[in-house]
């Protein structure tokens, strides 16, 4: 993607990052207010808040980045700020993770025992408040090097502290290893589910789209259709499709119904993309493309989908952020999904366990879409693609 | 090379297009003209099958149009309108290729036509081939869309409003444009417009239309003094004098004997073979022929001070193309309050100049300065 470095809009570039200020007030308050980490002597007690300097020195670099982040959200004007801002929130987010390892490490010495650090509301608050620092970053323009940098600054220090050991005394990754077959499992089940719907709907909403986009009743039966089978809770869906499956004598529960309401819910987004994709390209240019002696097949692929194929994919990641969500419910209806961890976890009161269900839903949401939105970006015409905020 | 034959669309009860016959001959321009809904841009379209006939019969170079599938027979017509059409996801010369493209050309011969077309509609290839459509002015886009209708070298045009989404000034330039390329590749050209100036200028026959129905279909000298109806009358207007200026091309009557003066020269050199003091003035150009102004040779000119007495100007403001009509030649006269303007070609080269004599003899002249010759006017 080209973007002009000195096409910043003002608005975003000149006055005060309120966006970042507050991130940096919200880790800053994470730390001050909250526990970021909390000793249980097993694994369904109530935690006890530790003081923030059980996390060593990393535990004071987070302070120190939270309130470097806030002068330059203030402070600091044009590109360099959006450059510092990132800079802050990436190593905000590393030094958490060194700090709960510390922590970990430092608090339960003796691996054996049961009892365990779990991660504070304070951390969490933490985590949101540099996800919005690195969110109030990123509205400014920058270079790709930039982001991959930050992202990769994170990464690296995540596993690294893994790597060091003190994590895995986390509760969370204790609740893994005593569990990690089942987890694996279970990240496998929902990424297929996802995966199969996701396919599903694609094969039979794109068709669907082009179709509405070209045939005014089936625009309007489609679009509405798939608007009212939205408006349906999930759980209520499920139930819903107990019935007519079971008059074509298939079960009610188990993949199967699993798979027809995730492509169901899937396919909103996909058909109304596809249809007003379609529905946007200029229409003299398919008089000109037909004019020319393309046939209406060429018309679709030489001229209609390359148009409409960014909004096309940006239905297909909503459509993937949306299924992720809900493939949790399907743990319901006994698909083991990481909903059945959710689930246990509230069974037993395990906060942890229900974390490490929640955890990774939230990490393929957001892999899922930063893929997509990529691939939407990859997709786009130069001709096409918006100027640069 | 085009012929309708008694051709008829009907929507429902609505009769479009109401049995109509015309005949287009090889390298001429049809211009079809008349008030809007009148049926020709259906006209237009019944020709490349955008639309179908109800009834009546099409032939393109004496194949039947439906002898062959739509796409086929398009891709033997060009095809330019209103709306340009540009494909906003591709870039210029990837636009102009799309005809050759669905014609299995080879890269390089498409290469080397998107080159020529671009120079051909005057944008040059380097900096516009790789440029997307919405980097493009209006007047470019335009120039784009014709290229792209050329691009596979069809023997016939059809365009609908070419030019009709640019200002005036534009309008008018892509007007002598066009004239200009038509004169060097003769083709076949149907041309829908609801502007008459356009349609004198670039017509060798106009159709007049109206509720689907051919009211007159006749030269435009002829449509202008001899409108076969009260509609063709008072739709062809009331100024019917300055539109037949709109037919005389400038570098048609033009003077080439113009008195110059090279400036760089050294003063009052004179280079023309006419004498300043019979014409009272000169044109002043510069070593390269660029026209700088005109010097007043009345008063005169000593040695101490070169350039006493010259004018100087901007060509780009003061001066007209040979292209352009001997109507805009006229406007630019009246506009600036001069008696005559001088003619430049595009760098500002001065060729000669038209004076309000020459305006006189176009008018009092009638048929006889018809710009189809460069000989202006003696072949008739």
């Amino acid at each position: 993607m080209v973007r002009e470095p000195d096409n910043i809009d003002p608005g975003v570039s000149h006055l005060a990052d309120r966006v970042g200020a507050t991130g940096a007030l919200i880790v800053l308050a994470g730390c001050a207010l909250l526990p970021l980490y909390a000793l249980r002597a097993n694994r369904i007690v109530p935690g006890i808040a530790q003081p923030i300097a059980a996390g060593g020195p990393a535990a004071w670099v987070l302070v120190l980045l939270a309130m470097v982040a806030l002068a330059a959200a203030l402070r600091a004007r044009g590109p360099s700020r959006a450059r510092l801002e990132l800079a802050c929130a990436a190593g905000m987010i590393a030094s958490l993770s060194w700090a709960l390892a510390y922590a970990a490490a430092n608090i339960t010495p003796d691996p054996a025992s049961p009892a365990r650090v779990s991660i504070g509301a304070g951390a969490w608050l933490a985590i949101a408040g540099a996800a919005a620092v690195w969110f109030a970053a990123t509205r400014s323009p920058m270079s790709r090097a930039c982001r991959v940098g930050a992202a990769a600054l994170v990464a690296v220090s995540w596993l690294a502290a893994g790597w060091w050991g003190g994590l895995a005394r986390l509760s969370i990754l204790r609740e893994y290893s005593s569990q990690s077959d089942a987890f694996w499992n279970e990240v496998g089940t929902h990424l297929t589910l996802v995966g199969a719907a996701l396919g599903l709907a694609i094969v039979i909403g794109v068709p669907l789209g082009i179709l509405a986009s070209r045939v005014l009743r089936v625009r309007r039966v489609t679009l509405s259709a798939v608007g009212l089978i939205q408006t349906i809770p999930s759980l209520a869906l499920l139930g819903l499709l107990v019935l007519p499956l079971a008059a074509l004598g298939l079960p009610g529960i188990g993949p199967l119904p699993a798979i027809i309401a995730l492509t169901l819910y899937a396919l909103l987004p996909i058909v109304r993309n596809t249809y007003l994709g379609l529905a946007q390209v200029d229409a003299s240019a398919i008089d000109a493309g037909l004019g020319m002696g393309m046939s209406r097949s060429q018309v679709l692929t030489r001229v209609e989908a390359p148009l409409a194929l960014p909004l096309v994919i940006e239905g297909v990641r909503a459509a993937a952020v949306m299924t992720i969500g809900i493939a949790a419910v399907v743990a319901f209806i006994g698909v083991g999904t990481l909903g059945v961890l959710i689930i246990t976890g509230l069974g037993y009161q395990a906060d942890d366990l229900i974390l490490l269900g929640a955890v990774p839903m939230v990490l393929m949401a957001v892999v899922a879409d930063a893929l997509l939105r990529a691939l939407g970006r990859f997709v786009t015409s130069p001709g096409i693609r918006e100027e640069a905020r | 090379m085009i012929k309708l034959e008694n051709v008829t669309k009907r929507y429902g009860d609505k009769l479009v297009v109401d049995g109509l016959s015309l005949e287009v001959a090889e390298g001429e321009v049809c211009v079809l003209i008349g008030p809007s809904g009148c049926g020709k841009t259906t006209t237009l379209r019944m020709i490349n099958r955008l639309v179908e006939p109800t009834s009546g019969r099409i032939t393109v170079g004496d194949r039947d149009v439906r002898s062959a599938a739509p796409e086929e027979l398009r891709r033997g017509l060009g095809y330019a309108i209103q709306s340009v059409g540009l494909f906003p996801h591709l870039t210029v010369a990837a636009n102009i290729m799309t005809v050759p493209r669905l014609l299995g050309w080879e890269r390089s011969r498409m290469r080397a036509r998107v080159d020529e077309l671009l120079t051909l509609v005057g944008l040059a290839p380097d900096a516009y081939a790789t440029k997307y459509p919405r980097h493009l002015s209006g007047g470019e886009a335009q120039r784009v869309g014709v290229a792209r209708a050329l691009a596979a070298d069809p023997p016939v045009l059809l365009m609908d409003e070419p030019f009709g989404a640019v200002d005036p000034l534009n309008r008018e330039r892509l007007q002598g444009e066009f004239a200009r390329i038509q004169r060097d590749l003769r083709k076949t050209v149907v041309f829908v417009t609801h502007d008459v100036d356009e349609a004198i200028r670039l017509a060798d026959r106009i159709a007049v239309m109206k509720d689907g129905r051919l009211r007159q279909y006749d030269t435009p000298e002829r449509l202008l003094d001899h409108p076969a109806d009260k509609f063709v009358h008072d739709f062809m207007g009331a100024d019917r004098a300055l539109k037949r200026l709109g037919r005389v091309r400038v570098d048609t009557v033009m003077n080439t004997a113009v008195p110059r003066i090279d400036r760089s020269g050294g003063g009052a050199a004179l280079t023309s073979p006419a004498s300043c003091a019979v014409e009272r003035f000169a044109y002043v150009v510069d070593a390269a022929g660029v026209m700088e102004g005109w010097s007043d040779c009345r008063e005169p000119e000593s040695s101490e001070s070169p350039g006493s007495g010259v004018t100087l100007i901007d060509w780009r403001e003061a001066t007209v193309r040979p292209d352009d009509s001997l109507k805009e030649a006229l406007s630019h006269m009246l506009e600036l309050g001069f008696r005559r303007i001088a003619v430049t070609d595009d760098s500002g080269h001065l060729l000669g100049d038209v004076s309000l004599a020459e305006v006189e003899a176009a008018l009092t002249g009638g048929d006889s300065h018809v710009a189809t010759s460069p000989a202006g006017g003696l072949d008739r």
